[in-house]
Parts: C-alpha cells; sequence; structure tokens
C-alpha cells in the first residue's frame, strides 16, 4: 500500500519535471511577465517606468512646455517606504533613460557630480591639459525641475493568501516656482495563494 | 489498491494539465503611416485566435509622439488572461527600442472589451504592433 503511494508520487514528480529535466542553463526573455513569488520583480519595474514614463510625455501641459525645448531635469531620490528592500534608484533609471530617449527632456546626473568635479579639477590644476581645451568650471546647466517620488506597500495575509498592494507615485517640481508641473501614480496588486502541490 | 493508482493517474493527470509547457502564440497589427490601419492578425494559439478580436485601434500624434489605443474584445463566455506588449517601429519598419516594454498581464471578463494604450518611445516611431500571448 505504501509501497504504491510511494511510487504514485515519483510518478507524479516525474510528470511534473518533464518539462524542464536535467540542470540546464538557459536565457529568457528580460521583458516576459514573472511571478517567481509576491516580491517586487522586474515586470513590476518596468511597467512602472512605462506606464508613468508614458503619462509624463502626454500630459498635456508637459507636451506645450516641451514642444519648442527640452527642459533640464535632475532626479531625487525615490523614497522607498515598503516592508522590502528595493532597489528605487534602478526604477527612476529606467524613467530617466525612456524621458531622455523620448527626446522630451534632458537631464543632470547628481550621482556623477564627484566624478565631474575630480576631472574638471584635474584638467584645471594638474597642468597637463591645454588650458584652451579645459571644460571651464561654472559653465554647467541648471536643472529646471525635480523628478522625485515615493513607493509605498500595503502586505496583508492569512493561512493561505497573501496580498500586495505597491503603489509607485512620481511628481515633477518646478524648482524655481516650487509649482508641482505633473504627479501620477502606478499601483500594482499581486496576490499569491498557496499551491496544492 | 486499485483506487491508489486511479489516484495517482488523476493527480498525474491534473498536475501534467496545470503545468502545461507554456506555448507562445502571437497576434500582430500593423498600423500604417499614413494614418490607414492595416491589421494582421498572426495567431496560431487556438483559445486566443478564437476568442480574442482586436474591436478597434486607434492613433494620435502626442507633442509628436505616436498614441496607440487598441480596444480587445473577449469574445468568449470565459474570463481570459493573457499579456500583451507594444513593438514601436520606425519609417523603415525597423524595430524601435527593442524589449523597451515588458509582456503586461491583462485580464478581460467575459464579452468585455478593454484598451489598453501605449505611448512610441521616440519620434522615430510611425507604425506598431501588438503581440498578444497566453
Amino acid at each position: 500500500m505504501k509501497l504504491v503511494k510511494f511510487f504514485a508520487v515519483i510518478f507524479a514528480g516525474l510528470v511534473l519535471a518533464s518539462c524542464a529535466s536535467g540542470p540546464t542553463v538557459s536565457y529568457g526573455d528580460a521583458t516576459a511577465v514573472e511571478t517567481t513569488t509576491t516580491g517586487f520583480g522586474s515586470t513590476d519595474l518596468q511597467s512602472i517606468a512605462a506606464t508613468l514614463v508614458d503619462d509624463l510625455i502626454s500630459f498635456p501641459p508637459i507636451v506645450q512646455m516641451t514642444a519648442q525645448r527640452r527642459p533640464v531635469v535632475f532626479v531625487d531620490k525615490i523614497k522607498n517606504k515598503t516592508t522590502e528592500h528595493i532597489d528605487t534608484e534602478s526604477i527612476t533609471d529606467s524613467i530617466q533613460t525612456k524621458l531622455l530617449q523620448s527626446g522630451k527632456f534632458r537631464f543632470v546626473d547628481m550621482t556623477a557630480v564627484k566624478a565631474v568635479q575630480e576631472q574638471m579639477e584635474f584638467q584645471m590644476d594638474s597642468g597637463m591639459v591645454d588650458p584652451n581645451k579645459a571644460a571651464a568650471f561654472g559653465k554647467q546647466t541648471g536643472a529646471e525641475f525635480m523628478l522625485y517620488g515615493n513607493m509605498s506597500s500595503i502586505v496583508k495575509r492569512n493561512d493561505d493568501t497573501k496580498d500586495v498592494y505597491y503603489k509607485f507615485t512620481l511628481k515633477l517640481v518646478n524648482l524655481e516656482s516650487g509649482i508641482m508641473e505633473w504627479a501620477s501614480e502606478k499601483e500594482i496588486r499581486k496576490t499569491g495563494e498557496k499551491s496544492f502541490f | 489498491m486499485r483506487k491508489i493508482i486511479l489516484k495517482a493517474v488523476l493527480l498525474a493527470g491534473v498536475s501534467m494539465t496545470m503545468l502545461g509547457c507554456a506555448v507562445n502564440e502571437t497576434a500582430t497589427v500593423v498600423v500604417k503611416e499614413d494614418g490607414s490601419v492595416t491589421q494582421v492578425i498572426e495567431s496560431k494559439s487556438d483559445t486566443l485566435a478564437a476568442d480574442l478580436k482586436i474591436a478597434d485601434v486607434k492613433t494620435a500624434f502626442v507633442g509628436g509622439l505616436l498614441k496607440a489605443q487598441v480596444e480587445i474584445k473577449n469574445g468568449s463566455g470565459n474570463t481570459l488572461n493573457f499579456q500583451y506588449k507594444f513593438k514601436w517601429l520606425d519609417k523603415s519598419g525597423f524595430e524601435v527600442a527593442i524589449d523597451g516594454r515588458p509582456w503586461e498581464p491583462l485580464t478581460i471578463t467575459s464579452y468585455e472589451t478593454k484598451a489598453v494604450q501605449g505611448i512610441a518611445p521616440n519620434p522615430t516611431v510611425t507604425s506598431f504592433k501588438i503581440l498578444v500571448q497566453d
């Protein structure tokens, strides 16, 4: 009796494993929907970036503003108020890249300020660079807008279900006037249920 | 004894049905530059080909960027779960920003029509494709 049960389990396991047998490594689609766990994943990151960028570049006042010029923006941190460790810089990097690619905005990179400063000091002070060809101090462009936001989550669970709700808010503020020109949110709901198998 | 074997076979059968081996099929719609919409639906997936229909396609230029809206109709009595993805093409048919957009999950209840929207990543885009996979 027990033996039969044992074989039944082995058989079921074999059938289950039939799709991927052996330790193989394969490349997958980086844009595929990923549902390994309810935790923050690549699909969430990509859909947040895609939705918010679409929203920003199609918002009528922004369309009007970017019709003739490409405003300079700097990206501040996204506050991670979720219970997870999330690399929010990765999200803002995606958003920044997409906005730059759209040809509507330009950015100043605050994460590279130190490296830029070191390079400029080398050019000005080391005596190794032709002064006529050295990048001059005090010529950089100041950002007109600041992009920043929040990320929060609500997690609820019972014995067999876990529900995760993420909310990502992004805002664009005019640095001089302090006016918020645009804000948008992306909500994501994920539910994980304990599988029978 | 017999019952247990039957149970085991049943269990194996159920697990096979639940797991399956994911088959990805795509449906493609191409919108031409001159505003005329050419829909080319390529689908090998039985469920999606039979049940999903492109009800309407709208395009407009927002600040020089192509904005696309595709209305997808579920013609069946079942709720359908699938994924869609936009692909952007320039004037010469080259794909722009390959893998720039993710597959996005979508659920449409029976006989419901849902609109999905996308905005081109840059002004060189003049047409697009929408891919659907189950």
